[in-house]
């Protein structure tokens, strides 16, 4: 069962499993952070659809099929915004270096896919990839009005 | 997540309510392919009750989509609210859809 700990104050933790079927625990935990920092409902649905653009990406490709993985996810808040750092012991992947998706084309020619990581890019206002002691650690921050000083 | 099918006036009307995430997707895929047999009928996907989509939703809608003009059907979206249809104008898919 995926849960959420360390609670303080200014920082919160989730770790779920390579499940999609998880995602909506990673829903409750970014309303929470949001509620905490009184955030507008539409800057709440940019971090909810970042958070799960990037988690789900993890999930669907970070560990071979039917192998047993976990995704961490952590938020923090300063007086500049929110960071949430997502973190993993799949197969290294940077998600950065993904190719830009085109979307002036028509119907026809749109691919299905890579809508995922463009939206995490539109939705934050840095996202940084580094791949430390084994871990993929996505670090993805977002400048909000509202934000509780600590 | 609940979806609603309805063939009203010779068009096939889809009613979602609720989060469109990735968890949902399976599900919803399954209740969209409905819509898959639209031969002589356009298609509205009322979204006024959708509170939340994902590049996974977005992907149900495209699908469908690509099915429906290879047959000649329109796909309309009516009701939409404005923070979705910000990831509809920031995704590029303002212009593939009909807004009503």
């Amino acid at each position: 069962m995926p849960q959420a700990n360390n609670k303080n104050i200014g920082h919160w933790t989730l770790t779920l499993s390579n499940d999609v079927q998880e995602i909506p625990q990673l829903n409750t935990f970014v309303d929470e952070v949001c509620e905490f920092h009184g955030l507008d409902p539409l800057t709440s649905m940019e971090l909810n659809l970042a958070l799960e653009e990037a988690v789900v990406n993890v999930m669907s490709y970070g560990y071979p099929k039917g192998t047993k993985g976990y995704v961490d996810i952590s938020a923090q808040s300063d007086s500049s915004g929110l960071k949430f750092v997502i973190k993993d012991s799949g197969k290294p992947f940077d998600p950065t270096t993904k190719e830009e998706v085109d979307t002036t084309l028509p119907a026809e020619q749109r691919d299905i896919g890579g809508l995922g990581i463009f939206l995490v890019r539109k939705m934050m206002d840095s996202i940084k990839y580094e791949y430390k002691d084994g871990y993929n650690i996505l670090t993805l921050k977002k400048k909000v009005n509202q934000v509780i000083n600590q | 997540m609940k979806t609603t099918f309805e063939e009203k006036d010779g068009k096939y009307i889809m009613h979602f309510e609720g989060r469109l995430d990735t968890a949902a997707s399976v599900q919803t895929e399954q209740e969209m392919k409905v819509l898959h047999n639209c031969e002589g009928h356009d298609i509205i996907l009322d979204c006024a009750q959708l509170e939340y989509i994902s590049s996974s939703g977005l992907r149900l809608f495209l699908g469908l989509l690509k099915v429906a003009k290879a047959k000649g059907s329109k796909v309309c979206i009516s009701g939409m609210n404005d923070n979705l249809r910000q990831v509809f104008a920031m995704t590029g898919f303002t212009h593939l859809f009909e807004f009503v």
